[in-house]
């Protein structure tokens, strides 16, 4: 899984905010706002990774349990199957 | 974790609920400082009344427009996009944001920067000079179809 290209992470006064660019910009008109833990996602699947690799990665950068860190991946990875992921 | 998307959204009401826009830029009428589809912008409400090199956001029928503020008069302004060679008069109550801040390509630019005002204040003084070479250059290419015309192979 991988973010789709167009799609830019941007922070701002302490947000991290998605915001589109060029042709992306015509298809998609909001705002994602991520916090954290989503923007350290949203960078890790900027490359192709498993969701087991993103749960690893969050218990490497992170001090939470499996159990948490599986639940935020599964969170994270439902959001950006919704047009944000290819 | 949170993550909240608003699709076909309104920025006024994104400014209203969150206090701030973030996002692309459309057109190239604030050029060569804001690049179409390819920069950020950062708005925020409108607060207090706006002073002459703000970037004002206000709304033309249904499209949202981002253009300088040349000169603040009674009830409203006088506005140019950097790359547009007409003024035009905006109400106050028409203009609901102010820019902020800006990325340039993945350069963050905040419009309190030095070298941000220096660059707004050369735009506006070179006015004069970049509307006689565009209207001069338009002049020669009407000139110059209206030569080559008669010789076009139909």
């Amino acid at each position: 899984m991988k973010i789709k290209s167009g799609l830019i992470l941007r922070s701002v006064g302490g947000e991290n905010v998605v915001v589109p660019v060029g042709e992306m910009s015509k298809k998609f008109h909001g705002m994602i706002t991520l916090n954290e833990t989503g923007a350290f996602l949203w960078k890790f699947f900027a490359e192709d990774h498993t969701q087991e690799e993103a749960v690893a990665a969050l218990l490497a950068e992170y001090d939470v349990s499996e159990e948490i860190a599986q639940k935020d991946v599964a969170k994270f990875v439902e959001a950006i199957s919704q047009g944000f992921a290819e | 974790m949170e993550t909240r998307s608003e699709q076909k959204l309104k920025i006024e009401d994104v400014l209203a609920q969150k206090g701030v826009y973030v996002g692309p830029t459309v057109g190239i009428s604030m050029l060569p400082m804001l690049k179409n589809r390819r920069d950020t912008i950062v708005v925020k409400p409108k607060t207090e009344r706006l002073k002459r090199l703000d970037v004002a956001l206000y709304k033309r029928g249904d499209a949202y427009v981002l253009h300088r503020v040349l000169q603040p008069i009674d009830g409203g302004y006088i506005i140019r996009g950097d790359n547009c060679y007409s003024d035009e008069k905006v109400p106050e109550n028409a203009v609901f944001g102010v820019l902020t801040e800006f990325f340039r390509k993945d350069k963050h630019y905040y419009c309190t920067d030095e070298k941000y005002i220096r660059y707004a204040e050369k735009r506006l003084k070179t006015y004069k000079r970049r509307r006689f070479f565009v209207l001069f250059k338009a002049k020669c290419v009407a000139a110059i179809k209206k030569v080559v015309k008669p010789f076009r192979k139909k």
